[in-house]
């Protein structure tokens, strides 16, 4: 009975040390990301603009564990197939050359990075925008289904198309 | 308004001063004379011609005048009309656009005029006529709308109504009954009958037939419809006046194969379908137009449906093959369409036992074993309802594979497809009616096309036609002479010394009518070759008439000819490793070497699964859209009425995706794109709904040498009403094969 009570308080400290290192660590992404919110959204040229894309991009893979734990995405997702997500997402803009225009687009995802973690949304909005690819579950799109046409694609789904 | 005017208004607006387009220009008149104003008489005449609208006829029929000069003009409400001599009255109001209401007539039957439902009003006649039964004189004035008119059709309706029960809610004619229709249109709003209704004990017509006899009006359709058409004298009318009964007088049941027209024939629902009684209302049902597929005359039918279901088979009008009538077994099979349906690929697995797999692994297991197997070892079957898109899909991958040994079921093994001419109806159905000598090889036309034989009785009731038949002994529904049973006696009608051989000689369009039974026989060529000569000799085929045609016995022969569905060996059966079977289920396996791996690609679970390593389930000829080419060469395409059956998938569909997964990719995506592949092969299979004829005759053929054998001709369908796999999974038809075979 102590023996149990023993256990169940190391445990509790336990966990509560983890929590701990997880607080401090989202309290370094929170003031890390408070602080860029602080940097004035001009940059001056376009090489400053792709180092604070970069840096976006790095912040975003930093926080993809947290946000797998606060949703759950264990089963349906990998870590590197939400890193590929954000990733095209951002090659999406890689077109643009105007240093505001950047600016505001790193705004706008650092918008939607603090909703990812501060749980602001919920699973299906992550699931629906980063997990579904646009060819449907991302897991589902296997090796072996990359070859075929469109039209055995379909065949397989139903008969009228 | 006059040339004058017209003249003066151009004049004015090509004028180049600027005119003030304000309201009072439309008051200028520019004054002319015309020569109508100075001449007194013309003015009179021309008023009294009133101003009708231009009518159509009814329907918008066409009106055919046999001799142009013998047209006779007469008066329809005011309204004259130009109509051929010998036209009744009826007729000649249909050509004026005025649908008169008739309970007994009936365009294709004959005359009876025992409704009176059809009087109308004829100047200079004491009392209104039938219009139904009068004969159409020059100069009469019609009056189908006048009180007398009126008064005489709602008495008429009076009588009608009198005698009948109140069963419109439990009648299945609600909704398309003509009572219904006629006494709302033309009927008066109430009766006066306040005695008791008279009823009658319901006659036991058979398991198609449902008879309420209380309901009868006595028009006698049904009776003059049996013995005219049907041929069999099962009906008539028995007693007099409110006592009178249509019925059989004995217990006897209505054999014919076309008894289920008495059903569209009849009025009222005294005569209504037994397994559609109850099921639904006529309102609820969506009708698809479609082509029958169980043998080869390709009637034109309407597919009633309910949702996922079909519900009933109705005729479509088509004067060149079936007119209105359809033969029971198109009329009732389709409940055969919901038992023993596959729907989900099936493998076979070690224990003998079938496993429902998905398609992707079905369609891998497939290509895999299909890649092992040597090419001359592999064989592809069509079935008896493959349509033209699955049959060229089926082709096109066999010979990607490097094999050509496809061939159609019921073709035999050595089919001859090089002239058309050799396979088709080369008369065409509607041509029949014109001979005058009919010569039928090996075939029973009674339960082989009942269409056709329903085409040979009209010619031969209408013009005497004299009917020779050489094959086993079966019974015909109209005179005719039984010559032989064995080709022994085409060689003597060849030679001219058989005694009918006269009698095609004096015919001025013989026609001889040879049955696709022969084609499994062995001495094949030979009977073919006695058929030619007798052609030759009695001037069978020329120019303009060609009478030498091949009785088809499946929807898909015509076709898979037309294709050229013609296997490399003879022996490839023997030999197979790998069968393609496209819902065949006829074709003998016996043959088949046990390790041999068979693919069964179809939509019911008849015969040819017992033997299948792979099921692949196919969507039946009601669910596809699909080209049937039926035995005179007229393609037709029939349109999906019901959605597939669980997870199955149209045939050339399937055939298409198993070739991307073995790697042959056939270059089709869509239905288009198949139709043009088509198009290089036989493009007559894409002109609908014409009839082609064949371009050359059969003189080309080679000679032959091989002699015709004694074995007799066996009849080529046993049992009219299963036939092929829909049919045989149908409940009607098997209550009829038990109760209605002779």
């Amino acid at each position: 009975m102590i023996l149990n009570t023993f256990l169940l308080e190391t445990s509790f400290s336990f966990f509560l040390h983890c929590r701990a290192k997880q607080t401090k660590k989202s309290f370094a992404k929170m003031a890390q990301m408070a602080r860029s919110m602080r940097v004035p959204p001009n940059s001056t040229s376009l090489s400053e603009a792709k180092k604070r894309t970069l840096e976006f991009f790095r912040m975003c893979c930093r926080s993809i564990p947290e946000i797998m734990d606060i949703y759950n995405l264990y089963d349906v997702v990998t870590p590197s197939q939400l890193r590929s997500a954000v990733a095209s997402e951002v090659r999406k803009n890689s077109n643009v050359t105007n240093p505001k225009v950047i600016d505001m687009l790193l705004f706008k995802g650092m918008e939607e990075l603090k909703n990812c973690v501060d749980h602001s949304k919920q699973r299906h909005h992550l699931v629906g925008k980063y997990v579904v690819g646009n060819q449907g579950l991302v897991q589902d799109l296997g090796h072996k289904d990359q070859g075929i046409s469109n039209f055995l694609k379909n065949f397989y789904s139903s008969n009228y198309f | 308004m006059g040339l004058g005017l017209l003249a003066s208004r151009t004049l004015r607006s090509s004028s180049r001063i600027f005119h003030n387009n304000g309201p009072t220009t439309h008051f200028l008149r520019t004054i002319t004379s015309t020569p109508d104003l100075n001449n007194a008489d013309a003015s009179a005449s021309a008023v009294q011609q009133p101003d009708l609208p231009p009518r159509n006829p009814v329907g918008g029929a066409r009106v055919h005048f046999p001799n142009p000069e013998d047209a006779i003009e007469v008066f329809v409400d005011g309204y004259p009309v130009k109509i051929p001599k010998g036209m009744t009255v009826l007729q000649a109001c249909e050509v004026a656009g005025v649908d008169i209401p008739r309970f007994c007539y009936h365009s294709r039957l004959s005359i009876a005029g025992n409704c009176r439902m059809c009087l109308v009003e004829v100047e200079k006649s004491p009392k209104p006529v039938a219009s139904c039964a009068m004969p159409a004189l020059p100069g009469m004035k019609i009056k189908t709308d006048t009180p007398i008119a009126k008064k005489a059709r709602e008495g008429v309706m009076e009588f009608l109504l009198m005698n009948h029960p109140l069963d419109c809610p439990i009648c299945d004619q609600g909704g398309e009954c003509d009572l219904q229709d006629q006494s709302m249109a033309f009927g008066s709003d109430r009766g006066r009958f306040t005695e008791m209704k008279r009823s009658v004990v319901d006659k036991n017509l058979g398991p198609l037939v449902k008879t309420v006899m209380t309901r009868c009006i006595q028009c006698t359709r049904c009776v003059r419809f049996a013995s005219e058409v049907a041929g069999v004298e099962d009906l008539g009318m028995l007693g007099r006046g409110s006592g009178e009964e249509i019925g059989t007088y004995v217990e006897k049941l209505m054999t014919s194969e076309l008894s289920g027209n008495v059903i569209d024939i009849c009025p009222v629902g005294a005569l209504t379908s037994k397994p559609f009684a109850f099921k639904a209302r006529n309102w609820e049902l969506k009708g698809t137009e479609s082509i029958d597929v169980t043998d080869a005359v390709g009637s034109n039918i309407r597919i009633d449906s309910r949702g996922p279901e079909v519900m009933r088979v109705v005729p479509r009008l088509n004067e060149d093959i079936n007119e209105e009538w359809i033969s029971d077994k198109t009329r009732f099979f389709y409940d055969g369409l919901k038992r023993q349906r596959l729907n989900d690929p099936m493998l076979r697995g070690p224990d003998g036992r079938f496993k429902a797999v998905t398609w992707r692994d079905a369609l891998a297991i497939v290509a895999e074993v299909m890649h092992q197997i040597k090419p001359e070892e592999i064989v592809g079957v069509a079935g008896k309802l493959s349509d033209a898109e699955s049959m060229m899909a089926l082709k096109d991958l066999l010979n990607k594979m490097g094999s050509n040994n496809i061939f159609c079921e019921g073709n035999g093994m050595h089919p001859n497809a090089d002239l058309r001419s050799g396979y088709i109806m080369n008369t065409g159905i509607s041509g029949l009616e014109k001979a005058d000598a009919f010569l039928l090889v090996g075939t029973q036309p009674r339960v082989e096309a009942a269409m056709v034989n329903a085409r040979i009785r009209k010619t031969v009731k209408a013009t005497n036609a004299k009917v020779g038949y050489v094959g086993p002994a079966a019974d015909f529904n109209y005179d005719h002479r039984h010559l032989g049973t064995d080709p022994k006696t085409l060689v003597e009608i060849a030679e001219g010394r058989h005694p009918f051989s006269s009698a095609l000689k004096n015919a001025k369009n013989p026609v001889i009518i040879v049955g696709a039974g022969v084609f499994e026989r062995e001495d094949k060529d030979a009977v073919f070759a006695a058929v030619e000569t007798i052609g030759k000799n009695n001037n069978v085929v020329r120019p303009d008439w060609n009478g030498l045609n091949v009785l088809l016995l499946n929807g898909a022969q015509a076709a898979a000819l037309d294709l050229g569905l013609v296997p490399e060996s003879d022996k490839c059966i023997e030999s197979a490793k790998f069968v393609y079977l496209m819902g065949a289920d006829d074709v003998s396996l016996d043959k088949l070497p046990d390790d041999a791996f068979v693919v069964y690609q179809g939509h019911h679970g008849d015969r040819g699964v017992y033997r299948a390593n792979v099921i692949l389930p196919a969507s039946a000829f009601t669910e596809k859209e699909g080209i049937y080419e039926n035995t005179e060469g007229c393609a037709q395409i029939t349109l999906p009425a019901v959605p597939t059956v669980g997870d199955a998938r149209d045939d050339w569909k399937i055939i298409r995706a198993l070739s991307e997964v073995a790697g042959v990719g056939l270059p089709y995506d869509s239905l288009g794109a198949i139709r043009s592949r088509i198009r290089t092969v036989a493009p007559n299979l894409l002109e609908l709904d014409e009839r082609q004829p064949a371009t050359f005759s059969t003189s080309l053929r080679p000679e032959v040498s091989q002699k015709v054998s004694e074995t007799p001709f066996t009849p080529a369908v046993e049992n009219f009403y299963m036939t092929d796999a829909i049919t045989r999974a149908s409940k009607i038809m098997a209550q009829c094969s038990a109760l209605l075979r002779k």
